[in-house]
């Protein structure tokens, strides 16, 4: 009798643990789509930016989680196609059900994927894809954390009025994708308002071997600044092929992108000193968690980060922090996500995050931009001031003049 | 004129690498009767045992003599295991041996995703920065060199398909399958060799471009495509074409780069590959006797 009742209360004790557990399980999912490039050309992007977010997802559970229910992370891979980033975002949305996603690397999945979100009444918290004009019609649904193409280049901008007033001549060469060309064309304009003279403007095929020739054009041409968007091999590939034909510019400048990665300096060696470029973040700007998440991420993964990673971990904080405050009782709707999303004001290792109307843009956040500068194989912060952490090295040293 | 002769010289060069990748391409092409859709892939993974050796402190060009042999062996085996079976099962597409090398392209491309990560390598040396000019036109040394090397192969191709038993066995298959089998020449083990050779060069040119480029598992893909306009181009399974395809296609972008924009690299190229088709089909091998 009394083996049969400890039998019993056994196995009354197991079923009442596993209900507990199917039900807390069935409630303490809160799911999250987020749409990245994960195989294809830019996956080296996708894969930095996919670890931030379930290095931040990890530790916002380890926190407690969205009040009390874990984010579970729903990665769809857009292979850095349109197409494929569309039917990516249909499938998180009907299938998934997710009540918001998150992501968006290159410009023109970006500008693909938004128009979806839009229509189907999800809400698309942008991370990185910054063609201008995402925000510029009017979506509701549709946020972005990092600042459009069109302004990364402000930290220049303020450089050349402050420091190197002298520079009179410019050449841009750009990669020839929605991103280049967008950042291209409002550095142009740009350019143009303050006075300079672009004496060449060469776009390029992402991946060529040889940049000889446009690069023989711009030693003719003999400018005072080069200004280049590229990402990080084509960037390498440009400065070690200036250097083999002793280009001598007063200044180096990379628009955002490949200029800032540690491989840009390691694959060009000493091709890459001097280099300036505009970026968008760096491990020692004084926000709050900035440093600590370049130092676990590298602890973490063995790898180091650049901004791509910190504004993917800084779009997880901003997508829980809404649904926390979207989440009461029931579980949150998309409605309810971009109606907290709307209300965004937090600081995050990125930055400040605020989704604000501005010019033509909506709902976009709106941030510094920031000069770094190569010194001995360090990216060093020059500009602004403020926060520098070098003096900027001005005008560049000439290759055959150099140590 | 400077800019003239710099283009000029930049082509070059490169049309030198592209002669030796479109070769093997264009050697498979004429045994077997298919285009080989993994060889840019293979190529990648030769620039990975480049990068893998190097780390190792072994330099690129004496990888060369690791790279080929590995290569030889891997063509070897897909010739025999995967490909070869193939021609004995009936299915409804005859072409079924190119979509198998489409399907063995996407796994060697993961595969070495999975080993390596998607991550860029780059193979530096001391000499991949360097140059040497002749008046204002600057060469690049490790382009130089590639150009040398893959003139040399190209010469001892020549001789092996001309002089030695192998190479006659080879260009017979070539011209015509079931002739060679009824002289005696054991054609199965003839195309088994041939893809070892088309592998082998396309791991050759592989290494040569290590030191000025950079490693991903994606790097294939793009290089495929360029041994294809470089075969079309020359005329498919004629390697006197390889080499004019080659050097064609590196001076087109060279000279569509400056003169066109560098932007339109890739368009130059392509529509000569269109005009070469509309107008000279059969590629420049129609120009030539050999």
């Amino acid at each position: 009798m009394n083996l049969r009742s400890g039998v019993m209360s056994a196995f009354a004790a197991v079923l009442f643990a596993l209900g507990i557990a199917s039900g807390a399980l069935a409630a303490e999912k809160v799911k999250v789509g987020v749409l990245l490039p994960l195989t294809g050309s830019q996956a080296k992007f996708g894969e930095i930016e996919k670890r931030s977010y379930e290095m931040a997802a990890e530790e916002i559970n380890a926190k407690g989680g969205i009040n009390g229910s874990m984010i579970e992370l729903i990665f769809e891979d857009d292979t850095g196609k349109p197409d494929v980033g569309r039917s990516a975002v249909e499938k998180l949305i009907s299938r998934d059900k997710v009540p918001v996603i998150t992501g968006g690397y290159s410009s023109s999945v970006t500008a693909a994927a938004a128009p979806v979100a839009q229509q189907l009444k999800v809400p698309f918290v942008i991370c990185t894809g910054s063609a201008d004009d995402v925000t510029e019609k009017g979506y509701d649904f549709v946020f972005r954390i990092n600042p459009p193409a069109s302004e990364y280049p402000k930290a220049v901008e303020s450089f050349l009025k402050e420091v190197a007033k002298d520079v009179k001549t410019v050449v841009l060469l750009y990669e020839n994708s929605a991103f280049g060309q967008s950042s291209s064309k409002s550095f142009e304009k740009d350019a143009e308002a303050a006075g300079l003279k672009i004496v060449l403007k060469e776009g390029y095929q992402a991946g060529a071997i040889d940049f000889k020739p446009i690069l023989t054009k711009v030693k003719a041409a003999n400018p005072d600044m080069i200004y280049m968007v590229s990402y990080v091999m084509d960037a390498s590939l440009l400065m070690r092929q200036s250097k083999e034909l002793g280009i001598n510019p007063k200044l180096y400048v990379g628009g955002g992108a490949g200029f800032t990665l540690p491989e840009f300096a390691k694959s060009a060696g000493d091709a890459a000193d001097y280099v300036y470029s505009a970026t968008l973040w760096v491990d020692t700007l004084p926000f709050p968690g900035a440093k600590q998440y370049a130092e676990n991420f590298q602890k973490k993964y063995g790898s180091d980060t650049e901004y791509h990673g910190a504004e993917a971990y800084a779009a997880m904080y901003v997508v829980a922090d809404a649904l926390k405050r979207a989440t009461s009782a029931s579980a949150p709707t998309p409605q309810a996500v971009r109606d907290a999303l709307a209300k965004t004001d937090m600081m995050t290792a990125f930055g400040p995050v605020k989704f604000v109307s501005y010019g033509k843009k909506s709902q976009q956040n709106k941030l510094d931009t920031y000069m770094v500068q190569w010194q001995k194989g360090e990216l060093e912060a020059v500009w602004p001031a403020k926060v520098a952490t070098k003096k900027y090295v001005y005008p560049t040293p000439a290759w055959n003049a150099r140590k | 004129m400077d800019v003239f002769l710099q283009t000029l010289v930049a082509g070059f060069l490169k049309g030198g690498l592209y002669a030796l990748i479109g070769i093997g391409m264009t050697l498979i092409m004429g045994v077997m009767g298919i285009i080989n859709l993994a060889h840019g892939q293979l190529m990648m993974l030769a620039m990975y045992v480049t990068f893998v050796l190097n780390t190792m402190g072994v330099d690129p060009y004496v990888s060369l003599f690791v790279a080929m042999p590995l290569l030889f062996l891997l063509g070897v085996t897909i010739q025999k295991f995967l490909l070869n079976p193939l021609i004995r099962v009936e299915t409804i597409l005859p072409e079924n041996q190119v979509l198998m090398t489409v399907g063995i392209g996407m796994v060697l491309t993961e595969i070495v995703r999975f080993a390596f990560k998607s991550d860029y390598k780059y193979v530096t040396t001391e000499y991949s920065n360097r140059t040497f000019s002749l008046g204002n036109i600057s060469f690049s040394v490790p382009l130089t060199i590639a150009f040398g090397i893959a003139l040399l192969f190209t010469l001892a191709m020549f001789w092996f398909l001309l002089k030695t038993d192998l190479g006659r066995s080879i260009r017979a298959t070539a011209q015509d399958k079931d002739a060679a089998t009824l002289m005696g020449v054991n054609t199965g083990r003839i195309t088994v060799i041939t893809f070892g050779i088309g592998s082998a060069l396309v791991a050759a040119a592989g290494c040569l471009l290590a030191p000025v480029y950079y490693i991903f598992p994606d790097i294939g893909g793009p290089f495929t495509s360029k041994a294809f306009i470089i075969t079309i181009l020359g005329g498919l399974g004629s390697t006197v074409g390889a080499i004019f395809g080659g050097v064609t296609l590196g001076l087109a972008e060279s000279m569509g780069a400056t003169y066109f924009g560098m932007e339109y690299e890739d368009i130059v190229g392509l529509t000569i590959f269109i005009l070469v088709l509309l107008f000279l089909p059969g590629g420049f091998k129609r120009l030539t006797k050999v």
